[in-house]
């Protein structure tokens, strides 16, 4: 063994350094190599100038009460007076003026609605529909009046965040039941059905909403008698459902055609009746297989709610423009549309966040 | 034939041009444990799956406990509700509990209670040796107990007949005797069994009766013994030497 020793042992190295805190981050992450460096510093200095503009103009240079519009000019920054003064015309739209509280109550109860319904304690078929009814029931109330003193408010002059709110959930709500029928439809072992539901969601979605929304708002009267054909704002709204109802039901029915036949087979060879297998076994893994897409569905939704505003409602965009339109704001469209921009933010982010929250709770595999 | 749990005469089942079942006949006593081998393709998955009606068939009879098993949903329930099932790929349902998936097909099926049905599922897990996982979902314990709770998830109705549609093909070398021996457990309480297997040893230990099968027919029948250490058929004899090795 001596032997095959060498003569001199090779020098014992030192164990390599593991650097850490935040010298060592940066320098990993942002100045590796010398066009890293580069890089760095530039974007760096970009940053800061930006953020440094935006402060200056929506902060430090803004103008924030009506008393002082004279000083908005185009050299000073935000002039959020617009919103002071048009703050109500936005968020309310025609809604009259002394009844504006009444609006505000039944946005709230919208936005109550939504938020108890993404709650899981509430997924039952009892729970959900109870919930919905209630809501939209206090809503229409609140908005409509014409009792216990209330005046009349006829859903022509609803406007503002509650009706884009009251579309947005009405749609989805009736929507989202209609793309369960659809998809199902679509997938039944009955040709005939089978057949015609495809060749109805292929009509539905090769047609512009916009032409959708006109025929609801504008045909169906000429063609219905007026018992059946409702008010406008309902058949818009059911209209639209529709139209979501014929993608969201493509979106379900990929999900169903993830599920591995196994699924369904267990489910009858435990002698479960058709809806159980449907609702306790399908439907729950369709929507947990296609939660990412259902959320792109319902936010899509969500913004193309304002496109009413073609067939006469002043929900909160076409509210913001009216806002502008008359000429007194008229230099203070960017600050408006920056308003309604954190409008549709605050509601679309809430929507992508809880979307990921449901898929993190999945994972974990409680349902 | 008064005691006869399955009756099953001249059945063909095509698959478009494919003629997978020939004239298949072939009764079950009660109590009575068969178990079907054969190689892949040669029908034998089909067969059991005519017995519980997850598969039509072109013709002939299958009589299930005295039900005729055809195209009539009525009865095809009464039938399910009393012939339990166990998959090669277990099938649980992911997204409920190992309990939940014992309790929710008692209610669903046969009208029971929640109380009752939890009752039930912990008695018979806890008859599998998996009441540990009651709380846990199906992806987070083994293949083998998997398949113990799927079996715990059928036996909960109290089937009269069990069919097993080669249960432990999926699984790993060291998990297949659990599974085996709740089964024998079961096959030696008299439950009527049909067992799609290729596991010799579990046939031999409790098998009555063993069919061979191949091109969609019955090529041989007899007791574990006469099949495996005498078989008469060609294909047989091709088929045991094949597992054998």
């Amino acid at each position: 063994m001596a032997e095959t020793m060498p003569d001199t042992l090779i020098g014992a190295m030192a164990p390599p350094v593991i650097r850490s805190g935040p010298a060592a981050w940066l320098r990993k992450h942002f100045f590796a190599t010398w066009y890293d460096a580069v890089f760095s510093v530039l974007f760096a200095v970009l940053i800061v100038w930006v953020l440094q503009a935006l402060l200056q103009w929506t902060v430090i240079d803004a103008i924030w009460r009506v008393e002082n519009r004279d000083l908005c000019t185009r050299e000073a920054g935000a002039c959020w007076a617009v919103i002071e003064s048009r703050g109500r015309l936005i968020l309310f739209g025609l809604y009259p003026f002394d009844e504006q509280w009444r609006s505000t109550l039944a946005c709230l109860a919208i936005i109550v609605t939504i938020a108890l319904s993404c709650l899981p304690a509430f997924w039952s078929f009892k729970r959900l529909p109870a919930l919905w009814i209630a809501g939209f029931g206090i809503f229409v109330l609140l908005m409509r009046g014409g009792f216990a003193g209330l005046p009349l408010v006829t859903s022509e002059q609803w406007g503002g965040l509650s009706l884009t709110l009251f579309i947005f959930s009405g749609v989805v709500v009736i929507g989202m039941p209609l793309a369960v029928l659809f998809a199902l439809a679509r997938r039944s072992s009955l040709p005939v059905i089978a057949k015609s539901f495809g060749f109805f969601i292929d009509i539905v979605r090769s047609l512009p909403l916009l032409a959708l929304l006109f025929a609801a708002a504008v045909v169906v009267p000429l063609l219905l008698p007026d018992a059946l054909a409702g008010n406008k704002l309902m058949r818009v709204v059911v209209a639209f459902a529709i139209f979501f109802a014929a993608y969201q039901a493509e979106i379900i029915r990929a999900g169903l055609q993830s599920i591995p036949n196994g699924q369904g087979e267990a489910a009858v060879a435990l002698g479960m009746p058709y809806w159980s297998r449907v609702i306790d076994i399908l439907l729950p893994q369709a929507f947990r297989n296609t939660l990412p897409s259902t959320i792109n569905q319902a936010v899509i939704t969500f913004k193309e709610t304002s496109i009413v505003t073609i067939i006469g409602f002043f929900e909160v965009m076409a509210s913001g423009n009216a806002a502008i339109g008359n000429g007194e704001w008229g230099n203070q469209y960017v600050e408006v549309y920056v308003f309604l921009a954190l409008i549709y933010f605050v509601f679309v982010f809430g929507l992508s966040r809880y979307g990921a929250w449901l898929e993190q709770r999945m994972r974990l595999g409680h349902d | 034939m008064t005691d006869a749990a399955i009756t099953i005469r001249a059945l063909n089942k095509h698959f478009g041009d494919y003629h997978a079942l020939r004239d298949i006949d072939l009764g079950v006593r009660q109590g009575e444990t068969l178990v079907i081998c054969g190689p892949s393709g040669s029908g034998k998955s089909t067969l059991i799956r005519c017995i519980n009606g997850l598969e039509a068939y072109s013709s002939g009879v299958v009589e299930v406990l005295g039900l005729q098993v055809g195209d009539n949903t009525q009865i095809l329930d009464r039938v399910r509700k009393r012939v339990g099932m166990v998959f090669q790929n277990f099938n649980l349902f992911p997204h409920m509990t190992v309990l939940e998936n014992c309790v929710l097909p008692q209610i669903r099926a046969l009208g029971r209670e929640r109380g009752a049905a939890r009752l039930e599922a912990m008695a018979q897990l806890t008859a599998m040796h998996v009441e540990t996982h009651a709380g846990k979902y199906p992806d987070q314990i083994s293949g083998g107990q998997q398949q113990r709770v799927a079996l715990a998830r059928a036996l909960c109705l109290k089937p009269e007949i069990m069919l097993f549609d080669e249960p432990t093909s999926a699984l790993d070398p060291e998990m297949i005797s659990e599974v085996l021996d709740v089964i024998q457990d079961l096959a030696r309480a008299d439950m009527t069994i049909v067992c799609v297997t290729h596991e010799m040893g579990f046939a031999r230990a409790v098998a009555d009766r063993v069919i061979l099968m191949a091109e969609g027919r019955i090529v041989e029948e007899g007791t574990p013994d006469q099949i495996f250490t005498n078989p008469q058929h060609p294909i047989t004899r091709d088929f045991i030497g094949a597992i054998h090795s």
